[in-house]
């Protein structure tokens, strides 16, 4: 009996997620690095601190849509010049357009897993499809939270010269942007 | 005549050739590291769902190659305090004892003498890490490496990305497992600047 009562409680705990839901972005597990090579030795890295957004997804129906804005100016790199030279026109034109947003409603599935995201990545004003492929998907009960947090990693190649970020291109900065997206969500 | 002519003129050009190689390959090069270029950058999987990331800099140290020997030497400290995952009260947490403990142990040590080279890339090196006052052997992997010319200082810059993997365990540094895991994966960006 006691059994039973765990199984079928387990089975209720298993079966909740599949009702679609509302999640709102953790922002202290939601980070955007981006990664780009350095005169072909190294590789430069930076990341966007301030973040938020929301997430519906349903994994019976499989469908999702996620909305994640980002505030340019929280670019961290570890190089305060750098980060100031981001901000200019060079780069993002962060006083003209001060957030990047990622609108993905064409969510793939492998199984109950989130594979890839499909959207629009809009940055200095322009908008154009983007795909972000999973390597890692999960949802798991958050003991401090006392709620379901559904999360991953996701990454995306971009070419940043499409959304008319030219900088150093002719003397052989790339033009390849990889970026690698942790982000976690917390159940409402 | 003509011989003994045509030898002296090749003489001067081997003589160039010589000196050329003696002085790009016969003595070890020293490079320091740039700080601009130089950074840890640490990722641990978070309850089995994402991955925490977290970077170290500003990193001191220099690298000794030797082409021809070949073989290298490298000497770097990473001050533990200055950890940076962008959220400012986790870096405070990470500081605390059961993690970096960065006040006992304020600086993270690596010095490495075994160097592997693929033709006159560095591939790999495997050293000693300290960390917390724990010495352990880390290998790095080479992802790439790769030497250019400084366009403003005009000096030879050398340096890659490196990957490692250590189990943050064996350091001393187990809190939050095992939701936080255990094997904590290093990816090294590092460039220096020959002296």
């Amino acid at each position: 009996m006691k059994n039973l009562l765990a199984a079928t409680t387990l089975g209720l705990a298993l079966a909740a997620p599949a009702y679609s839901a509302n999640y709102v972005i953790d922002p202290t597990h939601t980070f955007v690095t981006y990664e780009v090579g350095h005169f072909g030795t190294s590789t430069n890295r930076g990341r966007f601190d301030k973040k938020e957004g929301t997430v519906q997804f349903d994994r019976a129906a499989r469908t999702g849509k996620v909305e994640v804005t980002f505030d340019l100016k929280s670019v961290s790199t570890g190089v305060e010049m750098l980060n100031k030279h981001l901000q200019s026109a060079d780069f993002f034109d962060s006083a003209k357009f001060p957030e990047a947003k990622f609108v993905g409603d064409k969510f793939v599935f492998n199984g109950d897993k989130v594979s890839e995201v499909a959207g629009m990545l809009t940055l200095r004003g322009k908008a154009l499809p983007v795909t972000l492929k999973a390597t890692n998907f999960n949802c798991y009960m958050n003991p401090m939270l006392k709620r379901e947090v559904c999360g991953g990693d996701f990454e995306t190649t971009l070419k940043r010269s499409q959304w008319g970020v030219n900088y150093g291109l002719e003397v052989g900065v790339p033009d390849d942007v990889r970026l690698l997206i942790q982000v976690e969500a917390v159940k409402q | 005549m003509a011989v003994t002519a045509a030898g002296m003129r090749l003489l001067p050009a081997g003589l160039l050739v010589l000196a050329i190689s003696t002085a790009a390959w016969a003595e070890p090069v020293t490079y320091v590291l740039d700080p601009q270029h130089s950074f840890v950058h640490f990722e641990v999987l978070h309850f089995g769902t994402s991955t925490l990331r977290g970077r170290f800099g500003q990193i001191d140290g220099y690298v000794e190659l030797d082409r021809a020997a070949p073989g290298g030497w490298v000497s770097l400290r990473v001050p533990t305090a200055a950890v940076d995952t962008g959220m400012p009260a986790f870096d405070a947490r990470l500081r605390q004892s059961d993690l970096l403990d960065s006040e006992a142990h304020p600086v993270a040590s690596f010095v490495a003498s075994r160097f592997s080279f693929d033709g006159p890339k560095v591939s790999a090196l495997s050293g000693e890490l300290t960390l917390r006052g724990v010495r352990q052997t880390l290998e790095l992997r080479a992802l790439r490496f790769g030497c250019h010319t400084h366009p403003q200082l005009q000096r030879e810059v050398c340096g890659g990305d490196f990957e490692g993997e250590l189990d943050r365990a064996a350091f001393g540094a187990s809190f939050g497992m095992p939701f936080v895991a255990n094997r904590v994966r290093l990816r090294v960006q590092v460039e220096g600047i020959r002296r």
